[in-house]
């Protein structure tokens, strides 16, 4: 096993090198950022000082190489935009989206499962026929309408929850329900799916011929061998939590990655769109590993 | 039952000891929900809108301050100035301040400030407003410091209200996020998620009614609404007439923003002057202010009322699209070129509305005869057409901007716009340009007289341009707070001027 991580961590690291490359050419083709870091009205000298005073005025090769040699030193780069050291602002940020994102999946997952799994002992009941419309919406509704409909809804007309922003308990429920809507809405459509064909196999008949109480044949025998698919699904839609709710950050005035690198690439910081780039390559490199080592916990039959 | 209400009641106790997230905060203090994350608190930037609402006149304060009434320079940490030669004015400076480190206000300290902000070692965007210009700072005594510059600068104390005095302990050699400066305000803390300021003991002046202010950034206009509605804020500036639905706490002011079309007046068939004045007189005017809301103002000139050179009496365009098809006629029979296609370059996000407008004036363009295509650019792309050097390869076309002028003197427009240099201009006129260096060295009346003549060559004689409105801002003011808005809001929103009802 550890050989397996050790093959994925090189792997990883070239695939690293790589993104961070195509990553830094890709941000210098955005064009000047004196244009965005200076008035509209600055003159082509203050131009020209800014670009000196950042580097910006050497060939793109030469800033390459220089950005090279910086990061065997670990040196990441100056933020632009906020003065200050660009893997702490990637760093500062990082925790709140990954806080966000991990109690919306456990929620959205775990939910997912109840309801898909119940849904699929009974097709085409009255439950089932209203998880699926209400997945279904949930997979479908824009992150962004359903924010706001939200803020009108229980702050502004109810008065109960904070509009936006961070430090209550109270200041978590509205993102986190936004962001785990619509991993559920798509995990209770597999969970469903995978459910209703192990609940036709043979070894469920089986179980069933022998007497065995309806809720562990479910449960006990036809979810657990469900759950590959499940586990394939939400890591996807984790790693895709990870890389950013860029959405609901940014209506919910929360401080994560997601909208920090949004915020870099329009405002041309490049050391600070690299350095996000790089913690959340890393952050859904680790989710990866993590994801396949469920799948041994899960199947004995998989070996790495 | 029972076990059902304990939890009933039990999650309600956790839900109530949970919330009191905004309530509980004492009567003087503030919270302000501005539309963006100050990019850092670098005190140089002020002229930037996020960081100098925060900054400016209450972290930081300037030499002098514009009075927006009339555009006129009055005292701040300066109290009296005189132009000793054409190139040199000498300040006197205020007795007994002091900056928040508990160093010493004086010559000493201003002339680090200015030395800080003119030595390139810190990207400083309020130097902009010098232009080219090059200071020496000589220091008389204790509190009088003389300035002197390259060229004549006969508006010297008005560009000193962008000279924020910082403490002689910032680092001459790196942008900082901790000012430290003299204002009544001092910087408490500063996170991704919010800054803090606290009233500053030892200020100089009136003790402010508000002892402490957060700062809290929401892009979204009808987040930020509501969150004075709720009292989660007391103030939020800048929010979109849609959701300035509130008589009560919404207040319109005339921002020191005007919108215009710039006609690249360096390809046929837009430089013919008739074709000009065409595109002036083919907008309904009436039925286009209907997407800038009520309060919008026409405009015939880029800077608004109060600033140094705006002619009330230039009436603007008004809407005949019969001259405006005749005009086009005219021209086409003297050869220009009338059928090539014009591009008429929008930027996304601009105001709101901004892309219904352009819309609607290509129509009505397109009425009048005129092939114009509209393209609708991102900031980035759409700032390429802006500056100078203009994009290679482009043809005639017409660009949407907004133009914002609060500084008190349309020298802070005119020669970007419309001499040979500027680096907005696409007009060449050697003339032109003599008018207006002349009109940037005069001074008092004979300065006012001619940026005043030059608004109106620009307009009638040579149509340059299309100036649409000033614009309208919206802020919302809870109803706690005694302040309304006004041209400077864009810029600065000074605490101590905020006060508190019973």
């Amino acid at each position: 096993m550890l050989g397996y991580i050790g093959r994925r961590a090189y792997h990883s690291i070239i695939s690293l090198i790589g993104l961070l490359t195509l990553v830094f050419f890709l941000t210098r083709l955005t064009g000047d950022p004196s244009a965005l870091y200076l008035p509209l009205d600055s003159s082509l000298e203050a131009r020209e000082a800014f670009a000196r005073l950042n580097g910006l005025d050497q060939p793109i090769h030469v800033q390459f190489l220089q950005y090279l040699q910086n990061l065997l030193s670990l040196d990441f780069g100056q933020s632009l935009r906020q003065n200050r050291s660009a893997i702490d602002v990637a760093l500062e940020a990082f925790p709140a989206t990954l806080k966000l994102a991990f109690v919306a999946m456990t929620l959205a997952t775990a939910l997912a499962i109840v309801v898909g799994a119940l849904a699929a002992a009974r097709p085409g009941s009255l439950f089932d026929r209203t998880a699926g419309l209400v997945s279904l919406a949930g997979a479908s509704t824009p992150d962004f309408w359903i924010a706001i409909v939200g803020i009108l809804v229980f702050a502004v007309g109810l008065g109960i929850l904070p509009t936006s922003g961070t430090g209550t308990g109270l200041h978590w429920i509205m993102p986190i329900a936004v962001l785990m809507l619509r991993p559920f809405g798509l995990l209770v459509q597999v969970v469903r799916g995978t459910m209703i064909s192990a609940l036709a196999s043979p070894y469920i008949k089986t179980a069933h011929a022998k007497g065995m109480m309806r809720r562990k044949i479910i449960f006990g025998h036809a979810l657990r061998n469900s759950l590959l698919p499940v586990i394939t699904v939400a890591g996807d839609l984790a790693t895709g939590l990870i890389n950013g709710a860029v959405v609901v950050e940014t209506i919910f005035g929360w401080p994560g990655i997601g909208k920090l690198m949004i915020d870099s690439i329009i405002q041309r910081d490049f050391a600070v769109v690299q350095s996000t780039i790089l913690v959340t390559a890393v952050a859904i490199f680790i989710v990866n590993i993590a994801i396949d080592l469920l799948y041994v916990t899960l199947d004995p039959r998989i070996r790495y | 039952m029972a076990i059902k209400s304990v939890h009933i009641v039990a999650g309600a106790m956790f839900l109530s000891g949970l919330a009191g997230h905004a309530t509980a905060q004492n009567a003087s203090e503030i919270n302000i929900v501005l539309p963006e994350q100050p990019a850092n608190l670098e005190p140089c930037g002020t002229i930037i809108t996020n960081v100098g609402q925060i900054l400016s006149r209450n972290v930081v304060e300037p030499l002098t301050v514009i009075d927006p009434a009339n555009g006129q320079a009055t005292p701040s940490l300066a109290t009296q100035w005189t132009q000793t030669d054409p190139n040199t004015w000498r300040l006197k400076l205020r007795e007994g301040v002091k900056f928040q480190d508990g160093a010493a206000f004086d010559a000493e300290a201003v002339k680090y400030s200015i030395e800080r902000m003119t030595g390139g070692k810190v990207t400083c965007s309020n130097i902009a407003k010098f232009g080219a210009a090059k200071l020496t700072v000589t220091v008389v005594d204790d509190l009088t410091v003389e300035i002197k510059s390259d060229k004549p600068q006969p508006i010297l104390p008005t560009l000193l209200s962008v000279v924020m005095v910082v403490s002689p302990n910032t680092p001459a050699d790196k942008a900082v996020n901790d000012p430290i400066g003299t204002g009544p305000f001092k910087l408490a803390s500063f996170t991704p998620q919010t800054v803090v300021l606290e009233s500053f003991d030892g200020y100089w002046g009136k003790k402010p009614a508000i002892t402490k202010a957060s700062y809290v950034w929401r892009p979204e206009s009808s987040i930020r609404a509501a969150m004075v509605e709720t009292g989660e804020a007391d103030l939020t500036p800048s929010i979109a007439i849609q959701d300035a639905t509130n008589p009560d706490t919404d207040f319109a002011y005339l921002n020191s923003e005007t919108t215009a079309m710039r006609i690249d007046a360096g390809f046929a068939p837009l430089d013919d002057v008739r074709i000009r004045k065409a595109l002036n007189l083919a907008i309904d005017w009436e039925g286009l202010a209907q997407l800038f809301g009520d309060d919008v103002q026409r405009a015939s000139q880029m800077v608004v009322v109060g600033i140094n050179g705006h002619d009330d009496k230039l009436a603007p365009w008004t809407f005949d699209a019969e001259q405006a098809r005749a005009l086009i006629a005219e021209a086409k029979a003297a050869g220009v070129p009338v059928d090539t296609e014009i591009e008429l370059i929008g930027r996304n996000g601009i105001y709101p509305n901004g892309t219904e407008a352009m819309e609607a004036m290509m129509a009505m363009w397109q009425d009048v005869g005129l092939n114009v295509k509209l393209t609708m650019l991102d900031v980035n792309d759409w700032l390429r057409y802006l500056q100078k050097p203009f994009p290679e390869g482009r043809g005639p076309n017409l660009l949407q901007m907004m133009h914002d002028n609060n500084k008190g003197d349309a020298a802070f427009t005119i020669p970007i716009f419309y001499t040979s240099e500027g680096s907005y201009s696409t007009v060449r006129e050697p003339a032109l340009d003599k008018e207006i260096a002349d009109a940037m060295a005069a001074t008092g009346e004979d300065r006012t007289t001619r940026f005043k003549a030059i608004f109106n060559k620009v307009h009638d004689e040579l149509a340059l341009d299309i100036p649409m409105f000033h614009m309208i801002g919206y802020t919302r003011v809870g109803t706690r707070l005694d302040w309304k808005p006004d041209i400077t809001t864009n810029s600065e929103i000074p605490l101590a001027n905020i006060g508190i009802k019973n």
